[in-house]
């Protein structure tokens, strides 16, 4: 079997041409992501306030990060997959967990959304204690700050409750928007 | 080099012997002290530069990144990628090939860094592995398609580092590695390169030893000892047939099985204690000391194979596995005298009656073999 083999020049282009559409396809998808995504607010747990913009990038806490084991409904997810957690908006505004699936789930309420997960080490066993917890990754746990603005939003932040603008697409995949700091919206990512 | 200083022995032999004219010796140095030697020096600083040329630009990217938009910083990583890959189709034509892979090796290693910083742009946590395995897809692609060892070299390199690097955050088997790696191997197959047939059968062996803990009830090491004994059984019992179909890899075959059959045998017996009943429980002692006997039995036969087919590599092995084997038994047993004793007698036995099987197997091959010492 001889398979056609371009010249190396044309070989060359094809490698470059494939490497960049990598590197585009990422920057697109986030694109399209941040501009449709539906947006929610959540707060940040302070891990350690005085910190939080010092480092190149900080490492963001949320509540719905923790998951009572005692949500999952269906299949139990397995290792290190993908799991999906739905999150519904209580009165105040909060959004707490109500369902862990291995699959998307069909259908979400109207104060529900889903979210795309994995777990940080691995999805707790069967034999693990009901009322335990799995913790949580939604893919928006770095945030990589500019020099310029670190300064300005630690001196926002303290003592200021902080909270992350997400937006989640259709399949559960979420991207970090913004900062809020005391509910208003201090920086947004732009785009490009 | 040392092949420079082995030539250069050869050589006074083989004029003392009458062999090898004045003349003709004197033309084989000239030959070999000629431009061949410095031009794969060069290029080996190419390779060098390519590596090092693309942690510049990682840190360069990562050093200056505020100043810049999201768009500049994409641009300059895209352009840097086009133009590594631009300054191969420039050389390669040129009878550079060194160089031109050198360039390739730094367009890869600036692909790479484009995926981490991008991922950091856009504050992309996901799952790192992935986009070590993007990264490696990459790589794997050119070395397909522009023929490149050095990008296959690179690949195989990332593809075990993803596997690594997947398997410590998930601690499971990670079957998909297998996929990416025959592809890898395949087109290793395909350019006819054997060093990187080599680098692919270490990177299935560094995936097959751990495996044992991954799978069934986390310790299952006789899997890994089979799987490597049927490698070892295809590169011996299957060896002609597979040197008909793929070339001259038999040897090498039953080598890497046989690395993977030591490795899994010593960790059953040695590293991971749950493996078998421990020393102190009621018949402990004695199925460590079957083990062993098994151990050291596959051993002798390895070496007696590795001897009738003239197999260094193998012989390597299967000795340092045999040293290995009998130090840390010698450790492992040592306060319980009376076992220890009891071990060696046997161990004695059987190694006299296997070296005797051995001396006789290496006699009647030894005609066969035509006299090679």
């Amino acid at each position: 079997m001889r398979l056609p083999r371009p010249g190396p020049a044309l070989a060359l282009a094809i490698v470059a041409g494939l490497q960049t559409a990598v590197l585009l396809y990422m920057v697109i998808d986030r694109s399209v992501l941040l501009k449709t995504g539906r947006e929610i607010v959540l707060p940040v747990r302070p891990v350690d306030p005085r910190d939080l913009f010092r480092g190149q990038y900080v490492r963001l806490g949320f509540d719905v990060a923790s998951v009572p084991l005692k949500l999952v409904e269906g299949p139990r997810p397995t290792g290190n997959k993908p799991f999906y957690v739905t999150i519904e908006q209580q009165e105040g505004g909060d959004w707490t967990p109500v369902r862990i699936t291995a699959a998307p789930p069909g259908e979400a309420g109207p104060k529900q959304i889903v979210l795309k997960a994995r777990p940080y080490y691995r999805f707790p066993p069967a034999t693990a204690s009901p009322n335990g917890m799995v913790q949580a990754r939604y893919g928006i746990e770095s945030y990589f700050v500019t020099e310029g603005e670190g300064p300005r939003l630690e001196a926002l932040a303290r003592d200021k409750k902080v909270a992350v603008l997400v937006a989640v697409d259709g399949r559960g995949n979420a991207a970090l928007k913004g900062i809020l700091i005391d509910g208003k919206l201090q920086y947004t990512e732009p785009l490009l | 080099m040392l092949y420079r200083l082995r030539l250069e022995r050869d050589l006074k032999r083989w004029q003392e012997k009458g062999l090898l004219s004045e003349a003709t010796a004197a033309a084989i140095r000239a030959e070999l002290a000629g431009a061949h030697w410095s031009i794969s020096a060069a290029g080996a600083f190419a390779i060098l530069g390519a590596i090092l040329f693309g942690f510049a630009v990682m840190s360069f990217v990562a050093a200056n990144w505020d100043g810049m938009s999201k768009l500049l910083r994409l641009l300059l990583l895209v352009g840097a990628m086009w133009a590594c890959y631009g300054a191969a189709a420039y050389l390669l034509p040129r009878n550079l090939g060194r160089f031109a892979h050198a360039a390739i090796l730094g367009g890869i290693a600036v692909y790479g860094a484009s995926i981490m910083l991008v991922a950091q742009m856009y504050h992309m946590e996901g799952s790192p592995p992935d986009a070590v395995l993007l990264w490696a897809l990459g790589g794997l692609a050119a070395a397909y398609l522009v023929r490149s060892e050095a990008a296959l070299g690179a690949s195989i390199v990332l593809i075990t580092t993803w596997s690594l690097y997947e398997r410590m955050l998930s601690e499971t088997a990670h079957w998909s590695f297998l996929a990416v790696w025959a592809l890898a191997a395949a087109c290793a197959y395909l350019l006819r390169w054997r060093p990187g047939l080599h680098l692919a059968a270490v990177s299935l062996v560094i995936w097959l030893v751990p495996l044992g803990a991954l799978i069934l009830d986390n310790h299952a090491h006789w899997v890994v000892a089979m799987i490597g004994l049927a490698i070892a059984a295809a590169g011996s019992l299957g060896g002609r047939e597979l040197d008909q179909r793929l070339g001259p890899v038999s040897s090498a075959v039953f080598a890497y099985g046989l690395a993977v059959t030591v490795a899994a045998l010593f960790t059953l017996q040695f590293i991971d204690e749950r493996a078998i009943p421990s020393l102190r429980a009621p018949n402990g002692i004695a199925v460590l000391l079957l083990l062993a006997v098994l151990t050291l039995g596959l051993l002798l036969a390895a070496m007696a194979w590795g001897i009738h087919t003239d197999n260094s590599g193998a012989m390597w092995i299967a000795y340092a596995g045999f040293a290995a084997e009998i130090f840390t038994l010698y450790v492992k047993t040592f306060g319980t005298l009376l076992n220890t004793s009891l071990f060696f007698l046997v161990a004695a036995i059987i190694v006299s009656g296997l070296a005797w099987l051995a001396l006789r197997l290496h006699r009647r091959a030894q005609p066969a073999v035509g006299g090679v010492t």
